[in-house]
This record gives C-alpha cells, sequence and structure tokens, in this order.
C-alpha cells in the first residue's frame, strides 16, 4: 500500500499531468486559432464552473462541505476575469488539485496497518453475524473461509505481482463484494488493493469509518464535471504507475438486473493500458499491467430487492447512487449473515484467466500469448518505428478488445446456485405459456396466488439442468456442488430453503404440490444471472444479446 | 510525391493471384518496393524475370518494384505493411502459417471478399483468432482487377478501427487514377464486399435472359436492401451501403459481364451446371459459396432474404433460373425502404 508520502506525490503527479495536457491542448487550439475543438484554459475553468454550481445548487445547504465548495467555487469565479492566461492555469491546478486531493482522501498509513491487521477478523465476525462484543469476550472468530469459497486461478496472482501490477476487475452484484475480495486478497496473503469507493460507502454508518482504512479512494458521483472524471482516471493511472495494485469494478456500479455485466466503463479500463504505455515511455522498471477478471457469486444478495426495483423503475437507466438501501441496515446486515451462517451457504469468489492491457491471456510469468498459445511482446501494439507512442483512438479499440475478453470470463467464470437455477426455471415456464410483449406488465402480473406445479417444475429443472451440465463441461460456466450434483430434487429443496430465509417474502414458496411464487421482481433478479446464454432457448432481457448459439 | 512520402514503408502482398497481383502492381507502380508471397514456383519466377502473370493477367507488363517470393517468412519477415489477398477458403490456413511469423507491431489489411464456409467468419475475425495482428483492417470497393491494371481511374475503400491502418494503406495504395476512402465500419465493408457477390450471380443472369435495364435495377436496389438487412442484423452501420464498398460495389459487379460471378450466373442460365460453370471460369467466384453461408445465416437470424434465397436455390436446389425469376415475382411485396434499416440508422451509433 501507497505510503502517507507517496499519494502526496500520486496527487501531484496526477494534478501536473492534467494542467500540462490542458495546457498543451489550449496552446495548440490557440495556435489554430477559430474551428479548433479544443476548449481554452479559461473555457475549461467556465465548464467546472458551470457543472460544479449546478450541482451545489441543489445539495443540502447545511452540508459543511457543500458550503465550503460554494466558497471555494466563488472565489474562482471572482478570480478568473481579472488574471492573465498564465494565472488562469494557476487557477485550473487549484481546482485539480483539490479534486484531486479530495479522491486521495484523507488516508492514514498508520491506521491503515491497524486496519489490515484487525479488519479481516473483524470482517469475519460481521459476516458471521458476531457482535464485536462477543468477539472481545474471547470467542473463537468462525472462520470467514467456511463461508467464502476462493477457487480458480490463485496461484498464478501471487507470481503475477513480481512481474508487474495488478488490476483486479470483479462481476459487481453487492456491497459486500470488496469486503469479500478484500477479506480473500488478505487470505491469500497479497498485499491490499486500493479501489475507487462511491462517497455514499463513505458515509454508511455500518463501515463508513473504515473505508479509508481499508484502502479505497472517492469516487463522487454526483460531479459530473468532464474535469473531475479525467482527474479520477489519472489518479488510478498514476496509483498503477507507482506499483499499486487496483480494484476495478468495471461496469461501474452493481449490477440493477442480476445479470452479469456485459457492458462496462472502458474510461476506468483503459487506465491499466495507459499506465503500461506511461511506463514504458520513462522506462521504467515492472512496466507490465495485468488484469484478472473475477466473479463473485451469491446464493443470496444482500440488496437483491432494491436493484431490481431501480432497475425496472428506470428499464437500465440506473439511479447511479443509492444511499438509503440494505447496505445502511443493521438488520438486514445481520438477517442476511444469519441466513448465510445458519444455511451454510457458500459465496464463491473465482479468479479467472489473467489478462494484458489488450486483452490476450498472460501467464505466471506475465507473458502474453496470441489466441493461439504463442508468447509474443505486446509492446508492438504501442509502437510506431520501434518508438512507444500515444494514440487515444487505438488505445481505445485496444481497450474494447480488453473489455471484450472480461466479459468472457465473466460468463465463463460465473457460478451458479440453486437459488438461481430454481428462479430461471420458474420464470422460464411463466414466460414461455404467455409469451407476453411486455415484460413489466407480465412481472406486475405474477402474484402470489400464481402457482406452478411440482412435476412441471422438475421436468423444466431436468432439461435446465442438463443444458447446464453441458456448458459447464464446455468451460463456458460453473456449477455449485448442489447444482452439478443435478439431483433436481435437491436442488428444489435447496432452493427453497434459501429463497425463504433472507427476503422479506420467500420468493419462491411451496405449498403442497405446487409452488408459488411469492415476489416477481425477484425471481426476475435471480434468473438474470442466467440471462444470455440461450438455455431452454430463451431470449435474452437483460443483455444486448445471447452470447451462446452459433455466432457467440 | 508518393515516393518521398512513403520511402520507409515495407509492404508485402500475400496471394499472387488475379487481385493480389493487381494490388502489389498498384503499389509498385506508385515506386515502392513490394514483395508479393505465392505459393506457385513458376509464377513467381515468370514475375521477377519476366514482368509478367500470365494465368491471371495476361498482357500486363508488371511493375518493376515487385518483388515475388514462394518463401511466406521472407515476405511477413520485413513488413510493415501486409496485404492478405487469399481465397476466403485458403485464408484460414494462410493466416495459421501467418500466426508463427507476425508481430504485434505489423499492420495488415486483406482484401478477400468472402466468409468462411460452416462458421460464416469474417476475415478479420479469422486474422484475430489465429494470430496475435491487431491493428487489422479490410480493403474493398468497385474494383476490376483488369481496369485498374489499364491505369483507368477508380475509388477504392480502407475500413479499419484503427486509424493508422487507414492512412498507411493510403499512402501505399492512392495515386492519380485510385482514390482511397477510410471508414471505421470493418463489418459492414467486410459485408458488403461479399453479399454483393450473390446479387451479380443474379445479374449475371439477368442478363444472359435479357431481361432489360428495368429488371437489373429492380435486382440492384432489392438486393441492396437484402445485404443491408444482413449486415445491420450482423453489427454492420446500415449507412455504409450506400458507399463505395457496398451499392458502389454492387453495380459495378452486376453491370460488368467481366465480373467472375456475373460469368457464373450467366453461365448458368445458358443451362450450364454449377460445376460446368464453375469449372469453364477457371477462377474462384466468391459468390457461389457466399450464397451458401447467406442462405444459413438468414435461416439462424430468421431474416426475409428472397433474392439470395432464390440463388441458393438455383445453385445448390436444381431450380433454374426461369423459375427463380417467377418465384420472385409472384412473392409477397413488402415496404420499398425497409423500417428496420430506418430504425438502425437513426440508433447507430459507432
Amino acid at each position: 500500500m501507497l505510503t502517507a508520502d507517496e499519494v502526496a506525490k500520486v496527487v501531484s503527479e496526477v494534478t501536473g499531468r492534467i494542467i500540462e495536457r490542458m495546457s498543451a491542448r489550449a496552446q495548440r487550439a490557440g495556435d489554430l486559432g477559430a474551428g479548433a475543438d479544443a476548449p481554452s484554459l479559461a473555457e475549461l475553468i467556465n465548464e467546472t464552473l458551470w457543472w460544479e454550481l449546478d450541482r451545489l445548487k441543489k445539495a443540502d445547504s447545511d452540508d459543511e462541505e457543500a458550503r465550503a465548495d460554494k466558497a471555494f467555487y466563488a472565489s474562482i469565479r471572482r478570480e478568473l476575469p481579472r488574471v492573465s492566461e498564465a494565472e488562469q492555469a494557476r487557477l485550473l491546478e487549484r481546482v485539480v488539485h483539490r479534486y484531486a486531493n479530495e479522491i486521495a482522501g484523507n488516508f492514514n498509513p498508520t491506521f491503515y496497518k491497524v486496519a489490515t491487521r484487525v479488519a479481516p477478523p473483524m470482517l469475519s465476525a460481521l459476516l458471521t453475524g458476531l457482535s464485536p462484543r462477543r468477539l472481545m469476550g474471547g470467542q473463537a472468530i468462525p472462520s470467514l473461509d467456511k463461508h467464502v469459497i476462493v477457487e480458480g486461478d490463485i496461484a498464478n496472482l501471487a507470481r503475477l505481482r513480481e512481474h508487474g501490477t495488478l488490476v483486479v476487475t470483479p462481476t459487481h452484484s453487492s456491497n459486500l463484494d470488496s469486503l469479500i475480495l478484500g477479506f480473500a486478497i488478505y487470505h491469500l496473503g497479497l498485499p491490499p488493493l486500493t479501489y475507487g469507493a462511491g462517497l455514499n460507502l463513505f458515509r454508511n454508518p455500518i463501515i463508513g469509518k473504515s473505508m479509508y482504512n481499508l484502502g479505497a479512494y472517492t469516487v463522487d458521483r454526483r460531479k459530473r464535471d468532464p474535469l473531475y472524471k479525467q482527474t479520477l482516471k489519472e489518479y488510478a493511472t498514476v496509483s498503477l504507475e507507482f506499483g499499486q495494485d487496483n480494484l476495478f469494478f468495471p461496469g461501474g456500479t452493481r449490477s440493477r438486473s442480476g445479470g452479469v455485466e456485459d457492458q462496462l466503463k472502458k474510461g476506468l479500463l483503459g487506465c491499466s493500458l495507459a499506465a503500461y504505455r506511461n511506463k514504458l515511455v520513462h522506462r521504467r522498471d515492472r512496466p507490465k499491467c495485468f488484469v484478472v477478471p473475477c466473479t463473485i457469486s451469491y446464493p443470496l444478495v444482500l440488496e437483491a430487492s432494491t436493484l431490481i426495483e431501480d432497475w425496472l423503475a428506470e428499464a437500465g437507466k440506473s439511479r447511479y447512487i443509492i444511499v438509503d438501501d440494505e447496505f445502511s441496515r443493521w438488520e438486514r446486515w445481520l438477517d442476511f449473515l444469519r441466513g448465510l451462517f445458519s444455511l451454510d451457504l457458500k459465496i464463491h469468489l473465482r479468479f479467472g484467466k489473467a489478462l494484458d492491457p489488450f486483452g490476450n491471456v498472460v501467464d505466471g510469468e506475465g507473458v502474453s500469448y496470441d489466441p493461439k498459445g504463442r508468447p509474443i511482446d505486446p509492446r508492438g501494439y504501442l509502437e510506431v518505428d520501434g518508438e512507444v507512442v500515444a494514440d487515444p483512438v487505438r488505445d481505445a479499440e485496444y481497450t474494447r478488445a480488453l473489455e471484450g475478453r472480461i466479459v468472457d470470463e465473466f460468463f465463463r467464470e460465473n457460478l451458479v446456485h440453486p437459488t438461481t437455477v430454481l428462479a430461471f426455471a420458474c420464470f422460464e415456464l411463466l414466460y414461455r405459456n404467455r409469451r407476453p410483449r411486455d415484460l413489466y406488465r407480465f412481472l406486475g402480473s405474477i402474484g402470489p396466488e400464481q402457482s406452478l406445479a411440482m412435476p412441471e417444475v422438475e421436468d423444466e429443472l431436468d432439461a435446465l439442468l442438463a443444458e447446464l451440465a453441458e456448458l459447464a463441461r464446455a468451460d463456458r460456466l460453473r456449477l455449485s456442488p448442489e447444482v452439478a450434483a443435478g439431483d433436481t430434487r435437491e436442488l428444489i429443496r435447496a432452493a427453497l430453503r434459501s429463497f425463504g430465509t433472507y427476503h422479506s417474502r420467500p420468493v419462491v414458496q411451496r405449498k403442497g404440490v405446487r409452488l408459488h411464487i411469492g415476489d416477481a421482481n425477484l425471481m426476475f433478479y435471480y434468473r438474470n444471472r442466467l440471462d444470455g446464454y440461450g438455455l431452454r432457448g430463451a431470449a435474452s432481457l437483460v443483455h444486448a444479446s445471447n452470447r451462446g448459439g452459433l455466432r457467440g | 510525391m508518393a515516393e518521398h512520402t512513403t520511402a520507409t514503408t515495407r509492404v508485402s502482398v500475400l496471394g499472387a493471384g488475379n487481385w493480389g497481383t493487381t494490388v502489389a502492381h498498384l503499389i509498385g507502380q506508385n515506386g515502392i518496393p513490394v514483395t508479393l508471397w505465392g505459393r506457385n514456383e513458376e509464377s513467381c519466377a515468370e514475375i521477377n524475370e519476366q514482368r509478367r502473370n500470365s494465368r491471371y493477367l495476361k498482357g500486363l507488363e508488371l511493375s518493376e518494384h515487385i518483388t515475388a517470393t514462394t518463401e511466406l517468412a521472407k515476405a511477413v519477415e520485413e513488413a510493415e505493411l501486409l496485404f492478405l489477398v487469399i481465397p476466403s477458403q485458403a485464408f484460414r490456413s494462410v493466416c495459421a502459417d501467418l500466426g508463427d511469423l507476425v508481430r504485434p507491431n505489423q499492420l495488415a489489411v486483406h482484401a478477400t471478399k468472402g466468409l468462411e464456409l460452416g462458421t460464416g467468419r469474417r476475415m478479420t475475425e479469422i486474422i484475430r483468432a489465429e494470430t496475435c495482428l491487431r491493428q487489422i483492417g479490410v480493403l474493398s470497393g468497385p474494383n476490376i482487377a483488369r481496369e485498374m491494371c489499364a491505369g483507368k481511374p477508380a475509388g477504392t475503400v480502407v475500413a479499419s478501427r484503427f486509424p493508422r491502418v487507414i492512412e498507411v494503406s493510403r499512402e501505399v495504395l492512392k495515386s492519380h487514377q485510385l482514390r482511397v476512402y477510410g471508414n471505421t465500419d470493418v463489418v459492414g465493408v467486410e459485408l458488403g464486399g461479399t453479399l454483393k457477390n450473390i446479387i451479380a450471380i443474379a445479374a449475371g443472369m439477368a442478363t444472359q435472359m435479357e431481361l432489360g435495364e428495368n429488371a437489373k435495377s429492380l435486382l440492384i436496389t432489392r438486393g441492396l436492401s437484402e445485404i443491408a438487412r444482413l449486415g445491420v442484423a450482423l453489427g454492420a452501420d446500415p449507412m455504409t451501403f450506400s458507399g463505395l464498398a457496398g451499392i458502389g460495389d454492387l453495380m459495378v459487379t452486376c453491370a460488368s459481364p467481366l465480373s467472375r460471378n456475373h460469368r457464373v450466373g450467366a453461365a448458368l442460365a445458358r443451362g450450364m451446371s454449377l460445376k460446368e460453370a464453375v469449372d469453364s471460369l477457371g477462377m474462384v467466384a466468391e459468390g457461389v459459396k457466399a450464397a451458401k453461408i447467406a442462405e444459413q445465416l438468414t435461416g439462424e437470424l430468421g431474416l426475409r432474404a428472397p433474392l439470395m434465397h432464390a440463388v441458393y436455390r438455383v445453385l445448390y436446389d436444381g431450380l433454374t433460373p426461369a423459375e427463380g425469376l417467377r418465384e420472385l415475382m409472384t412473392g409477397a411485396v413488402q415496404e420499398d425502404i425497409d423500417p428496420s434499416l430506418t430504425r438502425a440508422a437513426a440508433t447507430k451509433k459507432r
């Protein structure tokens, strides 16, 4: 983890780079005269003022930070018309520096050292539903490894670190993800990851206080200013260049639909390529960056209800920031953890194949391979006449390829629990019979009186399990042990137990010889984890298209 | 002029057939040294010693800047830019060999108008699957080799997601007789060049059957509509089909009795079997295979493509061209402009 000194260096490096880039761009535009598309420095500052003042207008006037921001921008606005061009650069520097500082947060390395030692048992306690008081009372701490199963290409991770910097890119279902990953990384004996966490997490009553100390930096999603987003990307890039391993959630936000992410944030992903390129240009040691996709698969998801409601409300145009969800309520955590613990449910964290920033597979020594397994030197992708050069359009294209490969790994390493399988089967039966034109109305029409005959569900499950087994054999999907066992009745029992434990209404419930749908939205949510595979001939409902089939 | 700006670019053309030799000749005529790889030793010797490729381009004196070789490694090693001009059904095996030789910093542009039989893969997909090459593109457009060799004016398209691929290709190809346009829609340009071959077979039949100019125009426009519909379903930008690699290529193929696919169609309409028609040509007619692949793709995607379907049935189901025509003229009539294309044109972003 970076020391406080290094963090300060990162902040000043980030500021310096952005000012340099903006000044150069403004200079070039000035030389070209009218018709150039790059803004002048004054225009840039005005743009920031516009975005920030617009945001602050909506902010709570009692909020201390908002007041400080207002005062800061008021002073910038006062000074702007009076200063020379050189001084405009100074003003812009103040803005960027302020952004960068806020992103870095008040990181304290002393706290951090304590946190790394104490946090995992604390997490363990949290995740197993023990109160800290009992923990202090000398009780044995139940081991988290019983509930979080870490699998996949683990052996390579430690070796890869010797050859470059890691960017771990997980699927994102729950705010628990970063805690679970932090735990896994600690247990694997790897140094901690830094990651950008939404400001709302820092204000979370349960874990907010420990966020900085867990290595997080801040992402304020309310700030829409493009300059802020640039600062954020530069912060991630520079921290990678300093050799700090990063955690990116490439989906950008928790999956609202419950489906595996197939559209990733390319701006953030591109940081791995930018860091590699910058280190090559400056001839630094260990220039390589390795992107490690991973999946976190839950039998039940803490925030499932809020997330799927948001998806249905906005049809994918997510609100992006959800402040008051299950994640900020103690009783929901406890219910969730109690359910997890008492039913002995497992959360699976799977590491996929490590990739270079171009999407090529790398081995444990950090060597990249072409699609047919021949070793290659990826530096060539950035060369013109033997020199490494910057080319944003080219690099965006490489990042698109990386995105595609991460999504492949997401789908391949996605692990399916009985809950998902049962939800998929029930949904499929209802959906297929009715062939609805409107998904929303269809979901709204399914009440608790809606039921399916047990034999019908069993037949559907038999067929579904056969297809799942085939996908798993083809290395295109992972099955939990309960699903892999292939015992339909046992699977139904396991799924019903889980569905009955945490959610306020059982998602699916057995009454006599029929299964009743208690919560159609949640059935849809859990079903979506299998969307996009073309299972049972189903069309894709939450992804752009099916990834299975002939052309997948 | 061209010599000055591209003095350092080392170019190789892989494939010494009709079009490959022409591409090498066009580059050579700009004063740029170009290596031409072919499998046939005699052809290569003939090119090097007599400046001729008598099998494909009778009577043409080739540029002296061409060096022909049968050694793939030699052609690939030094090249910064590779042109791949290999028949679609041999494309993968050449790429598999190429995989051992190429490096990430090399650029590659293919000029093969076809899809892989069985998989329906586009040529750029095959390059990606078999090699480490990433900075790749496609050359396509209304380019009849004979006319180009005769020095007549023409335009062509290089499509790539990588601006540098377009720039470097343009530098070596452009001349007072050839305008080189850029496009970022690789999928559309590849499909335009491939699918028009099917329509060209139909045009050959129509010409032979003396159906007249109205019918030809009907064929071209409805054919373009089918191409665009299938293209959009496979991820192409609909606007690409109104460009050189779309309507441009389709027009020339349908108008010119010189084009191979046209000649296959005409031979079929004269009553030859498919095998006789292909044999009489002595070269690959890509449309014959493309028809099979398009039949499969439209079936899978549930798309309407009556014209392509009729060509397929004439080629493979023993339907006579006259029967095919009758079916087409009595089939259901839809909108002139397909609503799916209007929608796609409005929403297409990248």
